[in-house]
């Protein structure tokens, strides 16, 4: 489905990723991961066609930049965090801007009865139904992230891009999110890539995982296969591992003496 | 539109006629709100004007008041839409056309028009606010290029700061013409000040004819400017194609102003007020917002004009003076406002 070959993308003139390649097959999920300032938000960017890149970007055989912006719209959608609302709107106008690129050939933008019908299903499939006419900056972060996957899933996307999509939830909508998420791709032969700093999450959505450093693949490939106690302590300088095994030797006995 | 939405907008029509209205009737000769209907209709439409209404009244009514108060409605009207634009091309309530400079570079190129004589040829009439378009654009563009240099996120502190030093930047070339005007000093003055006394028919024919394009135009971007509100990426994602319709905004906003501008001087802060006050009362759906922006700034311009030729009548104040007084504290409440909440 994607296909990424010798890709460099940066700002400014200045690149951040450096000669990146690999494919993404339909119904796949991807996690990337990698230390501060490695590139992860930036690959994203370059994917959706956001900032200038070189290289094969190919969606289905078809480089994305040869695409205008409406028909990326269409395929890729890019799910981030609001950092602030300047101007809020309900629930339901929100999710509703994610039918943007459907409904702009028509009068004044006005929704169709089929724009409003994935609406309502994108609303009852993020249970939200009930938010609708809520403003949106009278929402939780939690609350407000299902918006975002809502107006999301409106456009009807083939690939789904998130960056740090769990950020703002507690464990239990995290997990959710994910499941869907990861469910979401395999149906329908669909695709999801998401940024992560926690392994954990990053792979309660796809052990297909890919690491990169200062720009480049580190390693990229089977959670099982690619990760090691070294593997990790030179993505991220320090013992991740013995980290997570502390934490859940902590947690054991924890259990052990509540019950 | 729901029902809630539909009543407020159709209760905004409604005071905005009826202050048109008294806008019309109000002067040293009062004209009762049904007479002004009666004029309005026989002038209008042919009606049979009633015996009893002085043909003075009549001619005070359509030539001079109707046209000054339309006048203020329409540049009201057509200073809060580009006021809205602003606000939602750069996700700042307290961007506006006159904040960002625009309203100060469309009075230099008009000035320069006015001092030299110079005409468009084959504009016509419309040689004033074509350069007051011009002029407002570039300043826009200076002020956003500017602030991108300084400040790549554009954060609403930098564009704010950058558009108040270029319109101080703007404003002194202005003065600085002004001083050389000579024989044309007393009307650039006038003119700066921002008056609706002089305008006719014609002139408010231009200025409708540019304002209903501008907003008829704008009408076809809701929904961009919609999720623009969001986010330049989060725009671009959704399929906005941004470079473009940024560009179509701007235009169209600086037009409204630059042609607002150069028939009255610069009348500030209705750009913002309008705006404001209908984001809260009708929530941030640009296609409710842009209607009813227009309804509010042109009752709120119309209010300001009526207050200052009357309020100290014979006397007439400038009326940017009058909506002055009222928006720098309103601006002030809405930064500090924010600042508080942390924004």
């Amino acid at each position: 489905m994607l296909q990424m070959a010798h890709v460099t993308a940066g700002y400014n003139g200045k690149n951040v990723l450096h000669d990146i390649s690999f494919d993404l097959p339909r119904g796949k999920s991807l996690s990337i991961l990698g230390p501060n300032g490695c590139g992860k938000t930036t690959l994203i960017r370059a994917i959706a066609a956001l900032i200038e890149s070189e290289g094969d970007i190919l969606l289905d055989g078809k480089d994305i930049r040869a695409m205008n912006r409406r028909e990326i719209a269409s395929k890729i959608a890019v799910m981030t965090q609001i950092s602030s609302i300047y101007f809020p709107y309900t629930v339901y106008e929100t999710v509703m801007l994610g039918r943007y690129m459907y409904t702009r050939s028509s009068f004044f933008g006005s929704p169709t009865k089929k724009d409003r019908e994935i609406v309502e299903r994108c609303l009852k499939t993020t249970d939200i139904s009930d938010l609708r006419d809520k403003m949106i900056d009278t929402l939780s972060g939690g609350q407000l992230q299902r918006v975002l996957l809502a107006r999301t899933l409106a456009q009807e996307p083939q690939l789904i891009l998130l960056d740090e999509p769990t950020n703002h939830l507690d464990i239990r909508h995290q997990l959710e999110l994910l499941d869907y998420l990861k469910e979401w791709s395999h149906t329908d032969h669909h695709a999801v890539i998401g940024v992560f700093h926690d392994i954990n999450l990053a792979m309660r959505l796809s052990e297909n995982m890919l690491f990169l450093t200062d720009g480049c693949i580190r390693g990229m490939g089977d959670a099982e296969k690619l990760i090691d106690s070294r593997f990790l302590q030179e993505v991220y300088g320090m013992d991740i591992l013995g980290y997570m095994l502390d934490s859940y030797g902590y947690w054991k006995n924890f259990k052990t003496s509540c019950a | 539109m729901m029902n809630s939405t539909r009543l407020k907008f159709s209760l905004l029509a409604l005071i905005s006629i009826v202050v048109l209205l008294t806008a019309s009737g109000t002067g040293s000769v009062a004209i009762p709100m049904e007479d002004s209907l009666r004029i309005f209709a026989h002038q209008a439409f042919g009606t049979v004007l009633p015996e009893g209404i002085d043909p003075i009244v009549v001619s005070i009514f359509w030539k001079i008041r109707l046209p000054r108060a339309l006048a203020a409605f329409v540049e009201g009207g057509a200073l809060a839409v580009s006021g809205a634009v602003m606000q939602s091309l750069l996700r700042n309530p307290l961007a506006s056309s006159y904040t960002m400079g625009v309203s100060s570079g469309a009075s230099l190129g008009a000035a320069l028009m006015i001092l030299t004589g110079f005409s468009i040829p084959f504009a016509g009439a419309f040689s004033l606010p074509l350069a007051g378009f011009v002029f407002g654009l570039a300043t826009v563009f200076l002020a956003i290029a500017f602030s991108h240099q300084l400040d790549r996120s554009m954060q609403n502190n930098t564009i704010i700061l950058v558009g108040m030093v270029i319109s101080l930047f703007v404003n002194a070339l202005l003065t600085l013409l002004t001083s050389l005007a000579g024989e044309h000093l007393q009307q650039l003055i006038f003119w700066q000040m921002g008056s609706f006394s002089a305008t006719d028919w014609q002139e408010l024919g231009v200025m409708t004819t540019v304002t209903l394009t501008g907003i008829l135009l704008l009408m076809r971007y809701v929904q961009e400017m919609d999720i623009m509100t969001f986010g330049e990426e989060q725009a671009l994602s959704a399929g906005v194609e941004l470079k473009k319709v940024k560009f179509i905004l701007m235009a169209a906003a600086a037009l409204m102003t630059g042609t607002a501008v150069s028939f009255t001087g610069i009348i500030g802060f209705v750009d913002l007020i309008a705006p404001h006050a209908v984001r809260k009362l009708f929530g941030s759906s640009h296609r409710i917002v842009l209607p009813a922006s227009a309804l509010l700034g042109g009752a709120l311009m119309t209010l300001a004009d009526l207050t200052s030729r009357t309020i100290l009548s014979p006397a007439e104040l400038p009326v940017g003076a009058v909506t002055a007084l009222i928006g720098a504290p309103f601006f002030a409440y809405i930064y500090f406002g924010k600042r508080k909440k942390g924004a």
